[in-house]
């Protein structure tokens, strides 16, 4: 992948305000919490985990596909993926994320701001695939669920965003 | 010497309440079901079981909460009354399905009870069925990282990776941690396997093309992984032995690819576990299957550095 172009640069940076946003609230939230220990039991990892998931819900009950994924950025992301899809590697990248994510989204009512299904196990992110894509904080991750992007806040295991079909069909 | 009649009793009380329990599992692929069989013996100790050597055991896909898991878990438990290793590294999918704190309970502290009552600490990697959340889940001994390092004795280091979502943050830290490392064994531990003659996933390209110039550059010598859901030891890539241990709880049965040209022995039959134990420069290794049977054995030699 060569360098971004003016205008794709500047379309993903229109993401900015949106995560920057999301990250302000998650940390917010995350501070109204009692902090989670190092050495937590499963009771207190699930009790802190569900309400932060809770309190992110009840923050963004408005939130909508696109509200971080911009209609500016959409476009510009679905390129880049099909470029390195399109790729030598692309093939085996697909096969690499595709592998335990025979999912249908739409069966699965995927939505902004509903919980990750504890069902999907998380796909894996191949580090072209994240070379290629906009740089996240820690608090969030790209996985896939089927040929769907996701933007899943990790903690709060709530999606908070996402783009349909932003896997090509074919690859390598 | 045999484990003492109170654990057999307890092991057997596991056994028993884990196949009752029909547990939900969710997302855990599971290709065809081990019968109820019991253990049929206890494993045998061919290690150099020497005073003052690092034991330890590895485990991978593992928390499935069913009998099979049990059962394997009760042979490492009567390994550990003759063999006493104080460490096992997990190398993903420590939970499959649901996480909730009977999960937990079910799929990882009920069938190692004995071990972990023994003193024995876990230290997990993820795979890619765990929530992040298990770093902080005081059993696995993540001190809240996702990545992290273990030394358990001066020549000994051993590196705990994140293979799901490789970030390049995680890259630039293992350079320098292996950099910076001048223990005589550097070990790797994470999910994915770089090399792999499972007909389910295989070796992971990606993962291989940015992790082995590292490994091969700061002299690791053994890398274990898990993912497919099969026991395989590797023939040596340049110069380093990768082991793939994801045979704790699932089981795919007969999906080594014998032709990959990879095996150096491998093992499709039952779950099995890695038992190890270095001592000097030589690392003794036993793979010991549900039944008890030692399925692979050998001793492998560190790395030493290039001039």
């Amino acid at each position: 992948m060569g360098p971004l172009s003016a205008a794709d640069a500047e379309a993903l940076a229109t993401m900015n305000d949106g995560l920057k946003a999301y990250i302000e609230l998650h940390t917010t939230l995350e501070r109204s919490l009692p902090p989670l220990s190092k050495d937590a039991s499963p009771e207190q990892i699930d009790k802190n985990q569900r309400a932060f998931e809770s309190l992110i819900r009840d923050a963004r009950t408005t939130a909508k596909p696109g509200d971080i994924f911009t209609p500016q950025a959409r476009p510009v992301i679905i390129r880049l993926l099909a470029t390195v899809f399109g790729g030598p590697e692309g093939r085996q990248l697909k096969a690499s994320i595709m592998d335990e994510n025979p999912v249908n989204p739409v069966e699965l009512k995927l939505a902004v701001n509903s919980r990750y299904p504890d069902t999907v196990p998380l796909t894996t992110i191949p580090p072209l695939v994240l070379q290629t894509l906009p740089k996240l904080t820690e608090d969030l991750e790209y996985r896939f669920i089927g040929d769907w992007l996701i933007l899943l806040d990790t903690h709060a295991h709530v999606i908070a965003d996402f783009i349909d079909n932003a896997l090509p069909k074919y690859a390598g | 010497m045999s484990p003492p009649p109170s654990s057999l009793v307890l092991l057997a009380l596991l056994v028993v309440v884990a196949g009752g329990l029909g547990l939900d599992r969710g997302g855990g692929v599971r290709d065809i079901a081990l019968d109820a069989q019991p253990p049929a013996a206890p494993p045998s100790v061919a290690l150099p079981n020497r005073d003052g050597s690092f034991k330890f055991a590895v485990l991978g896909d593992f928390g499935t909460g069913e009998r099979a898991q049990y059962q394997l878990a009760g042979q490492m438990a009567a390994l550990h009354g003759r063999f006493k290793f104080d460490t096992v590294v997990t190398v993903g999918d420590n939970l499959y399905g649901g996480e909730r704190p009977q999960d937990f309970k079910v799929k990882f502290e009920l069938p190692y009870k004995p071990l972990l009552d023994a003193g024995v600490k876990f230290y997990a990697s993820l795979g890619n069925h765990d929530a992040r959340e298990q770093r902080y889940y005081k059993l696995f001994n993540m001190g809240g990282e996702l990545y992290y390092t273990l030394t358990p004795s001066p020549d000994i280091r051993l590196f705990m990776l994140e293979t799901t979502y490789p970030t390049p943050e995680q890259f630039t830290w293992l350079e320098k941690e292996l950099k910076g490392s001048n223990h005589k064994w550097k070990i790797a531990f994470f999910h994915h396997a770089m090399y792999s003659s499972g007909g389910r996933h295989g070796s992971d390209l990606g993962l291989r093309k940015v992790l082995e110039p590292l490994f091969v550059n700061y002299n690791v010598s053994v890398v274990l992984t898990g993912h497919d859901h099969v026991y395989e030891r590797v023939k040596p890539q340049k110069g380093i032995t990768y082991f793939v241990v994801g045979s704790g709880g699932e089981l795919r049965a007969g999906n080594l690819d014998r032709a990959s040209g990879l095996t150096a022995k491998g093992f499709d039959a039952d779950l099995a576990f890695l038992a190890a134990e270095i001592s000097g420069d030589q690392l003794h290794f036993n793979a010991i299957s549900r039944t008890g049977e030692t399925v692979d054995s050998g001793v492998l030699s560190r790395r030493t550095p290039t001039p």
